[in-house]
């Protein structure tokens, strides 16, 4: 038997060929009955929802959702038969679901800005609330004092949580020494600490004894025992991640075990390694208990983590929320949006910071 | 080349091989058995690597030559549940002995894994320079070693442009190229490599095995595969593994190449180099 050998079109001219995509082609029918399916339940639950007493959220839930679950059913079966029914209500679940939690979320942020943005101001943002009570008028004092304060503390927290929860995940996945169902059972039982809790402990061993004062650095302490087991345990479930393949190529190359977490493990974790740092500190930025209890609060702006009572953004909302003046309330929605928008520029920071990518490294 | 010149050469050849077999043995195992846990893997391996020859270990899988090999430059060990008797002697001194620091160990026996294992975090050349940096070592021209060792694992002219690139962006076969560099770039003097071909094609292949002839004039090479001809093309010496059903491993035959290829004593080495079983 001969092979066959390649040959080039004889004619290109009438050979030529365009990129095409067949397996985006569906049929007529099917695009119609996914049409009917979801523009059918839709219409209903509109008109509804507009021309008949029932609130939106039970028309949402009741009708339309279940509606849309039958529809597509139908649908699926009339174009796929039989089997088309089970992929159509995990898809329209799937869907359902991620609507909902997005939906969820941006009416927070919406209630969020909607309430917060009347507060917000260049001003809001630098000064501080020295001479200001609830009853003035909004052109008067900021956050600032608050701002300093939440990012000192988180500093303070993240300085002693995140080495030692770091070095904790190495311990258990690395060194993998004798102590490790001790230490993941103990750092385990810590992250169920109550905040106020972390607060009260700090007040008790430090403060009450007259050790130190109400002041940045007891806030941070109180912090960092909420944030090393987000720390730890987050980092230890990325090192996990990282292949043996990897440590065993270092220490074949006549690596240390040091050098191994160091040059390489810690290295290639490194997005992960962020992301623990990350959740760690949103774990404890909104936390108000430990810092009511630990940090106090101050009308004026401290810088000194050692001095006296230092403000932040969480003792500064409660503090205002509960004030019968509209305009302390729209300053505590203002705090809460400035919050926000701090994580949100924190995050996006550490993202990229974190991207770094190897091919442009030096 | 006249006649008798040719057979001038073909006489220096073949007492370089008896001389090779004669070398003084640089990496030896005796009565090494291995355990994992309470199963028994490997039973009483005696096996001697000559100074500079390669050695090919041969076998169906499961057989223990991955386990073996990591013996022979401790990293057997980092399996907790990892056993081991016997010794492993280089330059006349058992590695496993309490005064032995592993990682120098590891330093003058280098490794090649099976799957690629390039480091993720680093570039191109950073992959070919992490063995003097996780080891310590000083030595500058690194710019002649990158060139160097990736020319010699044949890899130079595909990445020579982009030394700079994530070491992740690159073929399968690339990797292990990459890695045998990496390998040679920290100058070891006993070279392990566990089936460093697998992943690799033919060109690459046959690019390594000329880089295994060419080093052994200045290593000891310890190669497992289950390429036959890849065997033949290489190695001096051949060990066939063989593990019974529920038995451990253990040598059935070793010796020169050309015999255990040629005219094997054993049945079941007759049948494995033809391809028979396994
Ligand atoms: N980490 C391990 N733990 C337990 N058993 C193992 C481990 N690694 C290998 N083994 C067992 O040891 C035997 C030899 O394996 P291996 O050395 O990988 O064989 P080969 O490389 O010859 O294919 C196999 O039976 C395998 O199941
Ligand atoms: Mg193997």
């Amino acid at each position: 038997m001969s092979t066959i050998t390649y040959q080039a079109p004889l004619d290109p001219e009438g050979m030529v060929q365009t990129p095409q995509r067949p397996w985006r082609h569906k049929p007529r029918s099917f695009t119609m009955a996914v049409a009917l399916a979801v523009v059918i339940p839709a219409v209903i639950s509109a008109a509804l929802f507009f021309f008949s007493p029932i609130p939106g959220a039970i028309v949402l839930t009741v009708i339309y959702f279940p509606l849309q679950l039958v529809a597509s059913g139908i649908a699926a079966w009339a174009t796929r038969g039989v089997r088309g029914i089970a992929d159509s209500i995990i898809i329209v679940n799937a869907i359902g679901s991620t609507v909902f939690s997005v939906v969820v979320l941006l009416s927070l942020l919406g209630s969020l800005v909607v309430r917060g943005l009347r507060a917000l101001s260049p001003h809001f943002i630098y000064q501080n609330s020295v001479f200001i009570n609830p009853s003035t008028p909004l052109e008067y004092g900021g956050i600032g004092h608050a701002l300093v304060g939440t990012i000192l503390i988180v500093a303070i927290a993240s300085l002693i949580a995140v080495p030692i929860g770091i070095a904790t995940a190495v311990y258990i996945t690395e060194v993998r020494g004798k102590a490790v169902p001790y230490v993941r059972f103990f750092v385990q039982a810590m992250s169920g600490v109550p905040s106020v809790v972390a607060g009260l402990f700090i007040l008790t061993i430090a403060v009450s004894t007259g050790w130190f004062s109400q002041n940045a650095l007891a806030g941070g302490l109180a912090y960092a025992i909420l944030m090393l087991p987000t720390v730890a345990r987050t980092a230890e479930e990325v090192l996990k991640l990282i292949p043996d393949e990897l440590r065993t190529g270092a220490l074949a190359l006549g690596s240390t075990r040091a050098r191994t977490v160091m040059r390489v493990v810690l290295p290639a974790a490194k997005t992960g390694i962020i992301t623990a740092i990350l959740l760690g500190i949103a774990r404890v930025i909104g936390e108000t208990a430990p810092l009511l209890l630990a940090a106090g609060n101050n009308d004026g702006t401290v810088i000194n983590p050692f001095g006296q009572a230092i403000a932040s953004i969480p003792v500064y909302i409660f503090n205002n929320v509960a004030v019968p003046y509209p305009d302390a309330v729209a300053r505590a929605w203002g705090a809460a949006l400035a919050l926000m928008i701090l994580i949100a520029v924190l995050f996006t920071l550490a993202r990229v910071l974190g991207r770094g990518r190897v091919g442009r490294a030096k | 080349m006249s006649t008798a010149e040719f057979e001038e050469v073909a006489m220096m050849e073949s007492d370089l091989i008896s001389a090779r077999k004669q070398a003084p043995s640089e990496l030896r195992a005796e009565n090494v058995s291995v355990w994992f846990g309470k199963r028994k893997v490997l039973e009483n391996v005696n096996i001697d690597f000559p100074k500079n020859t390669v050695t090919a270990l041969i076998g169906p899988s499961g057989c223990g030559k991955s386990t073996f090999i990591r013996t022979l430059n401790r990293l057997h060990e980092l399996i907790p549940s990892a056993a081991l008797a016997g010794s492993v002697l280089y330059e006349g001194k058992d590695i496993y002995s309490s005064d032995v620091d592993p990682v120098h160990i590891r330093l003058q026996i280098g490794m090649v894994f099976q799957k690629p294992n390039p480091f993720p975090s680093m570039t191109i050349r950073g992959n070919v320079l992490s063995g003097l940096k996780l080891s310590g070592m000083k030595r500058d021209n690194h710019d002649d070693i990158v060139e160097h060792t990736l020319t010699a694992a044949g890899l130079w002219t595909e990445v020579k442009e982009r030394l700079n690139h994530a070491a992740g962006d690159l073929s399968g076969g690339q990797q292990q190229r990459l890695v045998i560099a990496r390998a040679l770039a920290v100058q070891p003097s006993v070279l392990l490599m566990d089936e460093p071909c697998s992943a690799l094609d033919p060109a690459s292949t046959l690019k390594i095995e000329e880089t295994i002839r060419q080093l052994s004039k200045e290593v000891t090479i310890v190669i497992v595969t289950h390429n036959m001809q890849q065997a033949v093309r290489v190695a001096d010496n051949t060990a066939f593994f063989l593990a019974q059903e529920g038995e451990p491993g253990h040598i059935v035959e070793q010796g020169l190449t050309t015999d255990i290829f040629g005219q094997p004593q054993d049945q079941r080495t007759l049948d494995y180099v033809n391809g028979r079983f396994g």
